[in-house]
């Protein structure tokens, strides 16, 4: 939680910075000239996690599907989402099991990118709330006995089916998007997560968690994905110039 | 912003990795057994070429002969009920003759989950009030078992006596 709470602060520091900005205004000082103003693109960018869509093909005990959303609200900052869907069988020496469930992911993106002319490109930081919903099937689990005196048993066969299961997490994404042609972007995002709270099951426990992942090794969850996606431009916006003066050059 | 992303690498560094890929926790207890003087209760009596064989053993091998050793831990089978022990005392000795008393176990096995990497274990219930029950051997030869008491009906731990045998 602590570092939860570090993170957001870390956040909340980038916002303060960009609202520095501003003040290297000076009105006065801009000139009527032939300089003609940028305008740069608003709007909505809807998409198709493919790292998820093609696994499903190549991995057996896979299938996942993610829908990527983000809508620019300011120069630099996007609420982005993620909505997605995931089956996964996991075959482990004494377990075996399927978690199916569906979660959301809802946050900011902010991009660091210093973008020329009308590129249109996103180096972004930011963080997601997740939340996941889901339910487990144990298919089959092998009795741990170390005296097996009356021989070992064979693994067990269960079909066991707890329900209502559900997770929250936060994430850190590290993500970049770039513009292939006209509104087509291709890109994609590391992600590092931290569970905070989930409902377990009596008598199993949480090993993969929709959305999040497995959630043995280690304290976090780490994500990938490579999403392609089409921006619909809603409107434009007129960037109001930085101008350097001498007296803020010096610094 | 090169420096919001050092602090996040930092943080995230910081967070120690464990890996739970090898079973280290609490597995399948044994029922553990101890010896003590009928003459003087509180104290630990050894046994004497104590062997100890268990109906339904895999390739019917004994558990062992113990001597000069008060705890004994015995596996319950984790697939039936009940599991019935032979406890012959002084089987291997010249001075006296070998006596042979049945104990039997009667309990409820049940499922639990421990972690990935053990996955599930066995912990037992000892039936109240019939849980342990003495006899004598098939061809009687008297008792050796002078008393029993059951200590504790769940079976969950090596790290207590579950069942005292005063002889």
């Amino acid at each position: 939680m602590l570092r939860f709470t570090f993170s957001l602060a870390v956040v909340l520091l980038t916002f303060s910075g960009t609202a520095q900005e501003k003040k290297a205004i000076k009105t006065d000082s801009i000139k009527k000239d032939s300089l003609v103003l940028k305008k740069e693109r608003y709007g909505l960018r809807l998409g198709v996690d493919l790292f998820k869509l093609t696994r499903s093909f190549y991995e057996k005990d896979y299938r996942g599907l993610e829908l990527v959303g983000d809508y620019r609200v300011t120069r630099r900052h996007f609420i982005a989402g993620e909505i997605g869907n995931e089956n996964k069988t996991v075959d482990d020496d004494r377990l075996n099991f399927t978690t199916k469930g569906t979660y959301l992911k809802v946050g900011f993106d902010y991009n660091t990118y210093e973008n020329w002319g009308n590129m249109e490109n996103v180096i972004s930081l930011g963080m997601r709330y997740g939340v996941s919903s889901f339910t487990q099937t144990l298919n089959s689990y092998t009795l741990y006995d170390t005296y097996p005196y009356f021989g070992t048993v064979p693994e067990v066969p269960s079909g066991l089916v707890y329900k209502g299961l559900s997770a929250q997490w936060i994430e850190v994404v590290a993500g970049v998007k770039a513009k292939v042609f006209n509104n087509v972007f291709m890109g994609f995002s590391f992600r590092i997560n931290r569970l905070f709270s989930q409902k377990k099951p009596d008598n199993f426990d949480n090993l993969y968690i929709p959305g999040f992942n497995r959630t043995y090794n280690g304290n976090f969850g780490v994500g990938f994905n490579y999403s392609i996606s089409y921006f619909i431009p809603l409107y434009k916006s007129t960037v109001k110039p930085k101008i350097v003066t001498s007296a803020t050059k010096k610094k | 912003m090169k420096k919001i992303l050092l602090l996040l690498l930092v943080t995230l560094s910081l967070s120690s990795c464990e890996k739970d890929d090898v079973c280290t926790e609490d597995t399948t207890p044994r029922l553990i057994v101890n010896f003590y003087d009928i003459s003087n209760p509180a104290t630990l009596k050894n046994v004497v070429s104590l062997k100890v064989k268990g109906d339904g053993a895999y390739n019917n091998l004994d558990l062992g002969t113990f001597n000069g050793v008060s705890t004994i831990k015995l596996p319950l089978n984790p697939s039936t009920t009940s599991t019935l022990y032979h406890f012959t005392l002084n089987s291997a000795s010249t001075s006296s003759s070998p006596n042979e008393d049945i104990i039997v176990f009667n309990y409820a096995a049940k499922t639990a989950y421990v972690s990935r990497a053990c996955g599930f274990r066995t912990i037992f219930e000892l039936t109240n009030p019939y849980g342990v029950v003495y006899s004598d051997a098939t061809a009687p030869d008297t008792f050796w078992i002078q008393n029993l008491t059951v200590e504790t009906t769940s079976i969950t731990t090596e790290n207590e006596t579950h069942v005292k045998i005063y002889f």
